[in-house]
């Protein structure tokens, strides 16, 4: 009896989850109505109530330019690699990494650190940026270098703008999101791997408070730079938006908006972890 | 092939459109479900963007089998939620903050005895157990159908349809005493 009234409500429920009133479902289960009646109007007025949660505007546009970022950048990268052989691939990602490591030494990565995205030294930055990461030894110098690059990516998102540029500009914004997430996941990490060197106070006696004290500084140091980051980009990027063309002004405006709310995110992050 | 099936091998093969329009069709009810599941907006909104970017991230790895494309993006944020309490160290309970957006804002009146309804209905769930929350919820918040929700909780579709029967009897009997 249990079971078939079980079965009832949940045919019942379908149906006012597809807009039926309550009534009609009773008209078709007479036996059961006068149980299924109190149970219908509870649910009804659960799906009512729980239907009037929803994202806030500003978080649905944010998302979405998110993701449109994430997109794009995931398609480029397809596009990219569907030129390219597999077997080319494979040997021009060797040829790469041997190629960066010498030009590290000749000062070509150096020089291509002011390349643009579409220029022939820009693929050579990018990989160059990727070595430095892989090649950091510690935590902190990792996130150090992804608020460093973070700062390129706004560079370029300026002069991407001033070219009118929509499509890199979503781009780069996706790739400087990227930056700053990495920066908030070191941030969460409670113990971060030091520098390598131990200083004179992490061999003293109480090594373990030693240590802690260090890792503090460090998050400091990170903090600081991170907050000086935020305000040269945030700055950067308001100049841009003044004197942006008006095809640009909107992705540009989005940008700010998702650059203030990342650094934001991380900052208050390492805040939090570092205390 | 149904158009969400469509837009489904769409998004899978890298269209970004495509996927805009899954995260537009999806994104109010993964996020009510999180929001009664955490009880805060902030952390809802960072779970629920969590769970869109890793939707992203695996898309092209999707395989379409005969349940909604909800049913993946559900399981995404189910596990996004339980790892969240773990990592917090928190027990699971629906005590939702003041924040709440509430469509009727042009109404103060109205958003208030809503913004109480919720309040209340949120506390009724409390107090439901562990298993009947999450198929309520689930069913109610997230709008899953019975089988989905059977598929998302590894259980038959007769176990949900009874602790669904006895979670909406619970709560009849917890808003009769409240009256």
């Amino acid at each position: 009896m249990n079971q078939k009234l079980e079965n009832i409500l949940d045919k019942c429920l379908d149906r006012v989850f597809d807009g039926e009133s309550i009534e009609v479902c009773l008209n078709a289960y007479p036996e059961q109505a006068s149980e299924l009646e109190p149970l219908l109007k509870t649910s009804r007025a659960f799906i009512r109530n729980s239907a009037a949660i929803q994202p806030a505007p500003e978080f649905r546009a944010r998302v979405h330019s998110r993701l449109r970022a994430m997109s794009y950048t995931r398609q480029e990268k397809l596009e990219r690699s569907k030129r390219i052989p597999i077997w080319h691939r494979k040997w021009l990602l060797a040829v790469a990494s041997v190629l960066v490591v010498l030009l590290v030494g000749m000062g070509t990565v150096a020089v291509s650190t002011s390349a643009l995205p579409g220029k022939p030294l820009y693929p050579i930055k990018l990989a160059g940026e990727q070595m430095q990461l892989t090649l950091a030894f510690s935590d902190i110098d990792k996130a150090k270098l992804h608020i460093q690059f973070s700062e390129r990516r706004v560079i370029e998102i300026t002069e991407m703008a001033s070219q009118g540029k929509n499509d890199t500009i979503f781009a780069l914004t996706g790739q400087f999101i990227n930056h700053l997430q990495q920066v908030y996941e070191i941030g969460n990490v409670d113990e971060l791997m030091g520098n390598g060197v131990k200083t004179p106070a992490a061999t003293s006696a109480l090594p373990e408070e030693a240590e802690a004290f260090d890792e503090r500084g460090s998050k400091e140091e990170l903090r600081v730079m991170l907050s000086n980051s935020r305000e040269e980009s945030l700055f950067a990027l308001g100049n841009a938006l003044a004197k942006a063309p008006e095809s640009t002004k909107a992705n540009l405006q989005q940008a700010i908006e998702i650059a203030t709310r990342e650094y934001d995110k991380a900052l208050y992050n390492l805040e939090k972890h570092s205390n | 092939m149904s158009i969400e099936k469509d837009i489904v091998s769409r998004a899978t093969k890298g269209d970004g459109a495509a996927f805009a329009q899954l995260y537009e069709e999806h994104l109010d009810r993964i996020y009510r479900y999180i929001y009664l599941k955490v009880g805060n907006r902030t952390e809802a909104e960072d779970l629920t963007q969590e769970v869109f970017v890793k939707a992203l991230e695996a898309i092209t790895t999707y395989k379409w089998r005969n349940l909604p494309f909800n049913s993946w993006l559900f399981r995404i944020a189910h596990n996004l939620v339980v790892d969240y309490f773990r990592k917090q160290g928190k027990i699971e309970k629906v005590a939702l903050d003041d924040d709440i957006v509430l469509p009727s804002k042009s109404n103060p009146a109205l958003t208030a005895e809503l913004a109480l309804e919720i309040e209340a209905l949120a506390k009724n769930i409390e107090n439901l157990s562990p298993a009947q929350r999450e198929v309520i919820l689930l069913r109610f918040g997230a709008e899953l159908s019975t089988a989905e929700v059977a598929s998302l909780l590894a259980k038959s579709a007769g176990t949900v349809k009874a602790l669904q029967h006895n979670a909406i009897v619970a709560l009849r009997k917890m808003s009769s005493s409240e009256k």
